[in-house]
């Protein structure tokens, strides 16, 4: 990122429909109203270490910049606390917003699921479709099968110690009709594929 | 009816404004062949001159006995096409308006259906219009005394203005000093002016002025009555001091052993409950607050501190509140705004860390009689060296009041001048927009700047503590950074909001209310000042947030609007009234308490009801409650409107 010098942002690099793009998904309606105020980048625990503060994410989504946006780490990095959504003054739900640019990156390709934030999202969601809630044996065996194991191999002396503490469980404990819960995560994809 | 009936229809384009949409010649055309219409035509602009003559002489020439406009809302344009037909010697109700503008072509896409729904528009209008009957206007007189209810700077000036036109008014205002919150600031932008010695000459003016009447501590319960005859009912409340005694010498308040927060000083200072509420009050009259006396409260009567050392025996703890009668022709509200208290967004961190404050509570602390004496500190006695001014907190948020406040930009910019002044300490403003609108303003701006003040475009989001210190969380949104500013002092430029009992007020003078729950006026461009009651007007900030320069003018331009109907010395009366017919009267009483306006009354005698047409403002409630059909309100019979919503529905 440069800000000492201006920089002619290339129109043909531009995706006038983005904006439109986001906005269609839920949670995003509103991004049009945006007075860049930079409330939501003062409030955010995470903004001092972003690539873009979220407030500048919002003006690039409306300029068109698809392919930054995707491919920031900011919308990586929103931790979903959800202060941004609870003080916007003009009632946008930038959580919201960022989930949306998350799947956008995911589902068109900025980001593979080899990398950690993706596949973490991805293996929180297949145990929580498995079993109906939490289980954090599982979501982090599936997180390390995901991406590269050897990276968790540091990690196993910490989760024996959470094990011993009675912090994490060996096995899961689904809820009860877990093909219902299933079938209502199929049907939430069914309507999602636009 | 024996006679012929003979219509004549015209369309009106208003420019492009209906032509865009509906095929204003078709419709014409179209109406022509309605039953009874002899001619109808379409024309550029209706309200026009020459619009207006073509009318004119299609009544004279065709000897047209009913007329029928399809253009715009009856608001504006209704007394102009009635004007057109009595001047043509057609009884103005004779006529009527089929709106096609706001009801039709700016709410349709589709030009098609647009064109059919004003020929439904046309048709209905068409059919209603044979049954109107001629009704005539009556006049009453004015009473040309005048009651202004606040006592701010816009009811000082409406006050002054019309004493000066040698009516007589009253200026009723609920504190115990007139002044209102311009008496609270230090000094006003652009021009730095001490608000105090622009504002006190006024108030001494109102006090020594013949015509005007100072009501303080006192509040208006009741209006009865209609525009140029209006019976006000007012509470003076019980202010335990005999004015006509009191000195204003200050004794009791010295001695006065109960302390509360000053009202006026923003709670920064206490004051007595025995009270004048700042050193230039008019009255210079103290006031007992019975809810924090003593004599009233704990010691049941004992306490008699300020009795004994009263010289001339001015405290009366026996007062009562009293009632009074006050019988004028117009009423002029300025009862101004309240401020909205920050303490509901805990992340600006007002009410959990001492130093940071309101900006109201900033002008007394650089005011040389604030609390201070003109010393800005923070609490602990510390100069601040770093000072950060917060705007639009609780402004343009949806969380709080999604509007604009107006002068929080200049008092703020007002306020980083007045503290570099004072402390030379770094100022930061925190931003959104900065809107210098005024005359001036930009000048002023521009001075501000080169006075080397920071300016941060983002809002402060937060208000945090970090080693000890203060700081302000945001984004420097020009830079495109995240920045967490130390401070040592905040000030919270807070919003304008309406008074806490504005919905009770507007209830007693029958005003409207916008959404921001300011009061309405009844139209935002060319009737500023009037609301939907005549002979009720507006000044100042109850009817939104302004800065002094335009509550002034407001007050002023009320002023004017009382004294031009208190001057003309009579008002029209609507002859759109309820009227009664007592063959059909069933005597239920049914419409007696539904009147809004108290206009019904029950003949014992007849044993039918019976309406005051002078009192009565058509507003229909008992004509829909009436179970034997024997009310109605002219011009909007049940035939005309049923026979109207008949046509408008046929196919």
């Amino acid at each position: 990122m440069s800000t000492s010098t201006l920089e002619l942002l290339p129109e043909e690099g531009l995706e006038p429909g983005f904006a439109a793009q986001v906005a269609s998904y839920p949670g995003g309606e509103k991004i049009r109203r945006c007075i860049q105020c930079g409330t939501c980048s003062g409030s955010c625990q995470m903004s001092a270490d972003m690539d873009y503060t979220p407030r500048r994410i919002l003006a690039m989504v409306r300029a068109g910049m698809k392919k930054e946006v995707l491919s920031s780490q900011a919308i990586w990095y929103c931790a979903a606390c959800y202060y941004c959504t609870a003080r916007c003054p003009m009632g946008i739900k930038l959580t919201e917003v960022m989930f949306a640019l998350k799947s956008l990156a995911l589902k068109e390709g900025y980001v593979s699921l080899k990398q950690h934030s993706p596949a973490f999202y991805k293996s929180f969601y297949e145990v929580v479709e498995r079993y109906g809630r939490m289980h954090e044996a599982s979501l982090i065996i599936g997180l390390a099968l995901k991406t590269n194991p050897l990276d968790f191999v540091g990690l196993a002396p910490f989760g024996l110690n959470m094990f011993r503490k009675g912090k994490i469980e060996i096995l899961p404990h689904g809820v009860k009709n877990r093909q219902e819960i299933k079938a209502l995560v199929q049907q939430v994809q069914r309507l999602e594929v636009r | 009816m024996l006679e012929e009936i003979r219509i004549g229809v015209y369309v009106c384009h208003c420019g492009s404004n209906i032509a865009d949409k509906v095929d204003c010649p078709a419709v014409a055309a179209y109406a022509s062949q309605l039953p009874h219409v002899v001619v109808a035509r379409d024309y550029q602009y209706m309200c026009s001159d020459p619009g207006q003559e073509l009318i004119r002489q299609d009544i004279k020439e065709l000897k047209l006995n009913r007329v029928v406009v399809a253009s715009c809302s009856p608001r504006m344009h209704e007394p102009t096409f009635r004007k057109v037909c009595e001047s043509a010697g057609l009884n103005g109700y004779l006529y009527e308006m089929a709106n096609i503008r706001e009801h039709c072509s700016w709410v349709t896409e589709d030009p098609q259906q647009a064109t059919e729904k004003a020929k439904a528009l046309v048709r209905a209008a068409v059919a209603r219009v044979v049954h109107h009957e001629p009704l005539f206007e009556r006049w009453a007189p004015v009473n040309p005394n005048i009651l202004v209810v606040g006592g701010g700077i816009a009811g000082i000036e409406a006050a002054l203005k019309v004493a000066a036109a040698g009516n007589k008014v009253w200026l009723v205002e609920k504190s115990p000093s007139i002044g209102g919150n311009m008496a609270r600031l230090d000094k006003t932008f652009p021009t730095l002016d001490c608000s105090a010695c622009i504002l006190t000459p006024k108030m001494v003016s109102v006090a020594q002025d013949e015509n005007i009447t100072l009501l303080t501590y006192a509040e208006v319960e009741q209006v009865e009555g209609y525009v140029g005859n209006f019976r006000v009912t007012i509470r003076k409340k019980a202010r335990s001091v005999d004015l006509n005694k009191c000195t204003g010498c200050g004794r009791c308040q010295e001695k006065c052993p109960v302390e509360v927060p000053s009202e006026f000083e923003a709670g920064l200072a206490m004051r007595k409950a025995i009270y004048t509420p700042f050193p230039q009050a008019v009255p210079n009259k103290p006031a007992i607050d019975r809810e924090h006396c003593r004599h009233f409260t704990r010691t049941k009567g004992k306490c008699r501190v300020c009795f004994n050392v009263c010289q001339v025996g001015a405290i009366d703890y026996d007062q009562e509140d009293e009632l009074v009668t006050y019988e004028c022709g117009a009423i002029i509200v300025a009862t101004g705004y309240g401020l909205f208290d920050p303490s509901v967004g805990p992340q600006w961190g007002y009410g959990r860390y001492d130093d940071v404050i309101t900006a109201i509570q900033f002008e007394r602390l650089v005011n040389a009689s604030g609390p201070t004496k003109g010393k800005v500190v923070c609490k602990d006695g510390r100069v601040p060296e770093r000072i950060a001014i917060l705007h639009c907190i609780g402004s343009r948020d949806e969380n709080y009041h999604p509007y604009c406040s107006r002068i929080c930009c200049m008092a703020s910019l007002k306020l980083a001048h007045l503290a570099r002044e004072k402390t030379g300490a770094e100022v930061y403003n925190f931003y959104i927009d900065l809107r210098a609108f005024g005359k001036g303003y930009e000048e002023f701006y521009n001075r501000i700047l080169e006075e080397g003040v920071n300016f941060i475009r983002g809002k402060g989001a937060e208000v945090t503590q970090k080693d000890g210190r203060l700081v302000v969380r945001g984004e420097d949104t020009l830079l495109g950074r995240y920045r967490e500013v130390p401070v040592d002092l905040v000030i919270l430029n807070t919003a304008l909001e309406p008074q806490p009992d504005a919905t009770k007020v507007a209830q007693i003078f029958g005003i409207q209310r916008s959404a921001d729950g300011f009061f309405l006026e009844s139209h935002p461009k060319l009737e500023p000042l009037k609301t939907a009651t005549d002979g009720v007007f507006i000044a100042g900030c109850c009817q939104g947030p302004k800065d002094i320069p335009d509550s002034v003018a407001q007050g002023a331009g009320a002023a004017a609007e009382a004294l031009s109907l208190a001057t003309a010395g009579k008002v029209k009366i609507s002859p759109v009234v309820a009227s009664i017919d007592p063959d059909l009267c069933s005597g239920c009483r049914m419409c007696l308490p539904l009147c809004p306006y108290g206009a019904i009354s029950f003949n014992e005698e007849k044993k039918v009801a019976e309406v005051n047409e002078t009192l009565c403002k058509g507003c229909g409630t008992c004509a829909a409650s009436c179970g034997s059909g024997a009310l109605n309100v002219r011009h909007f019979t049940r035939n005309q409107i049923l026979t109207q919503i008949e046509e408008v529905l046929a196919v």
